[in-house]
């Protein structure tokens, strides 16, 4: 009971944080019925599923301050776990990924145990090379379709249990659903022991140790949680998309776009890893769709996407809603 | 049964011998002071005590148990708090959160954590300046909120790493009643590495003196004074002859 009021106590923002996170609901709850194009709706799934993949990756990455650059590995465990259980023995999504999301947890536990032991850069590293490994093994594991992928089944009509839907609308209102699971959850965690003695642990680790604070095992459940998360999106994908690559479910591209934006937006903070999405998923999708088309432009999104990244990394390293911060303090 | 106990602690970092067959005891509710020049091995010491770093050999005891080679955390469970003399800052924590989450480590509930940090910080004087972050604040208070974090972890025997360091006159004293304070009124045994003379020999009922990684001498703080090894290692040899 606690739990749940501690999840939706939003009490300690300011008022203007408040009025925005309602407004920001309405307009999402609102969107499907503004009249939009197939495209922006696409975009705006995109937005709200990278959110929760952010959103996952603060826990161990902002809260923690841990550089983790390897969470594609679990949206692939997601995503295929998904699959392969809805193509080879027609499991509903809504059993196959919970057992995703158990077998994330169970995988991340495996790989965080001896991750921990190493630090700063070279956990970064650590965790880049466990995804890369995984996502070998898939593309040269025949049983799970190599590099070729998993087409899933289409069902002639709707399905709830296999979420299949005809129109985007439906796909927008479930990961909007998982969206807020995760901002209530992630509400409860910043104000949670598990929370405080992260943030600790990231200002000195050392001091957090002579506070009590097993900082090992409080970094390996964080990355749990984090994996969770982002396995919830992986399943998603793979009804979304209807099919699964290794290259699309397990790129690093992917693992350092979760952490890029959650970082832009604001590490450790609750709102930033959404600000980060709603900047970075449109311009991602909307440079690569105009400039990409061009001869010659074919990479200039990558590189104005960079400079941006450098721009912010270099004025406030705590992101775009660091900025925010910084002028509130400054106006107070 | 000895309160904690020290029984030639060795440790060595690639050939330089940091700690050197060093043994002491300490008594329930005193208050040691660690002194010895600089690269004596004092805060090598204090962390092969804490599980900073693990002896090469040698023993530590506490209350009996042996908790040699234990990891800071699990000292600090056992009930052995411990304060820095530099206090990294680099996030915003307020005062009130660090000491928030050292009461964490008793408790789950945060509402209970958050009383005991409260009262703690009224203990220190510091209700003023929980909302701060550590970093916007002089010094002494920086200091003070590292010792209100220590002690929110309700440690029983207390180790101070150069808490007086950087203050001056004033607020050394302030740190001295608040030793004394803490000695009497929470019943905490103090250890503590101190630089500053005149204020570990008011503090201190009994002082351990390390040079060059090995104990030179120990005893009452009027004894210390006049010990010939112990000014031989601050003054040199000179001075010690003609003493």
């Amino acid at each position: 009971m606690e739990t749940i009021k501690d999840a939706l106590d939003f009490r300690d923002f300011s008022k203007a944080e408040r009025i925005g996170l309602i407004l920001f609901t309405i307009f999402l709850l609102a969107f499907p019925w503004i009249g939009t194009g197939s495209f922006v709706k696409a975009v705006m799934i995109q937005f709200l599923l990278f959110s929760l993949f952010g959103m996952g990756w603060n826990t161990i990455g902002g809260y923690g301050g841990q550089v983790e650059l390897g969470k594609a590995q679990y949206v692939g465990i997601g995503a295929y776990t998904v699959s392969l259980m809805m193509v080879w023995w027609k499991i509903p999504f809504w059993v196959s990924m919970p057992i995703g999301v158990l077998i994330a947890i169970g995988y991340s536990f495996i790989i965080g145990y001896p991750l921990f032991r190493l630090k700063g850069h070279y956990f970064a590293i650590a965790t880049i090379c466990t995804s890369l490994v995984l996502q070998d093994i898939f593309i040269n594991w025949k049983l799970v379709g190599a590099a070729k992928g998993i087409e899933l089944p289409i069902h002639e009509h709707p399905d709830f249990l296999y979420m299949q839907f005809k129109s985007d609308t439906y796909y927008y209102y479930f990961i909007m659903v998982f969206f807020y699971v995760a901002l209530f959850y992630m509400n409860r965690f910043r104000k949670s022991k598990l929370g405080y003695q992260l943030r600790m642990i990231k200002d000195d680790e050392e001091a957090a140790e002579s506070l009590g604070i097993d900082a090992r095992w409080c970094k390996i459940k964080a990355y749990t949680i984090a994996s969770a998360f982002v396995a919830v999106g992986g399943g998603f994908m793979a009804v979304y998309n209807l099919y699964i690559d290794p290259y699309s479910v397990m790129d690093l591209d992917l693992s350092i776009k979760i952490a890029l934006m959650a970082m832009l937006g604001g590490a450790a903070s609750l709102w930033g890893p959404i600000i980060g999405a709603a900047f970075l998923v449109p311009l991602d999708r909307f440079l690569g769709s105009w400039l990409g088309g061009y001869k010659g432009l074919i990479g200039v999104d990558f590189m104005i996407y960079a400079m941006l990244i450098m721009a912010v990394s270099a004025y406030q390293p705590r992101g775009i809603w660091g900025i925010i911060e910084q002028f509130r303090r400054k106006g107070k | 049964m000895i309160y904690l106990e020290v029984i030639n602690i060795v440790k060595e970092f690639g050939g330089l011998v940091a700690n050197n067959n060093v043994s002491f005891q300490i008594e329930q509710g005193e208050i040691i002071g660690l002194i010895g020049p600089n690269g004596a091995g004092k805060t090598t010491l204090f962390n092969c005590i804490v599980g900073f770093h693990k002896p090469d050999s040698g023993k530590v005891t506490f209350k009996g148990k042996d908790i040699t080679g234990f990891k800071p955390f699990e000292t600090n469970r056992e009930g052995i708090g411990r304060t820095f003399q530099i206090m990294k800052v680099t996030t915003g924590m307020t005062v009130l959160e660090n000491v928030m989450v050292g009461a964490f480590c008793r408790t789950d509930k945060r509402n209970i954590a958050r009383a005991e940090a409260s009262e703690i910080l009224s203990f220190l004087g510091l209700e003023g300046v929980k909302e701060y972050h550590i970093n916007e604040l002089p010094i002494a208070i920086q200091r003070k909120a590292g010792l209100a974090r220590a002690l929110a972890t309700k440690p029983e025997l207390l180790m101070l790493d150069e808490v007086a360091s950087g203050l001056n006159h004033k607020e050394t004293e302030e740190v001295v009643e608040l030793l004394r304070r803490l000695n009497t009124e929470k019943k905490i045994t103090l250890f503590l590495i101190e630089h500053i003379m005149e204020m570990v020999m008011s503090v201190s009922q009994r002082l351990i003196v390390l040079d060059g990684g090995e104990k030179i001498a120990e005893g009452l703080p009027g004894e210390i004074v006049k010990n010939e090894n112990v000014i031989k290692a601050y003054l040199g040899e000179k001075y010690a002859k003609s003493h």
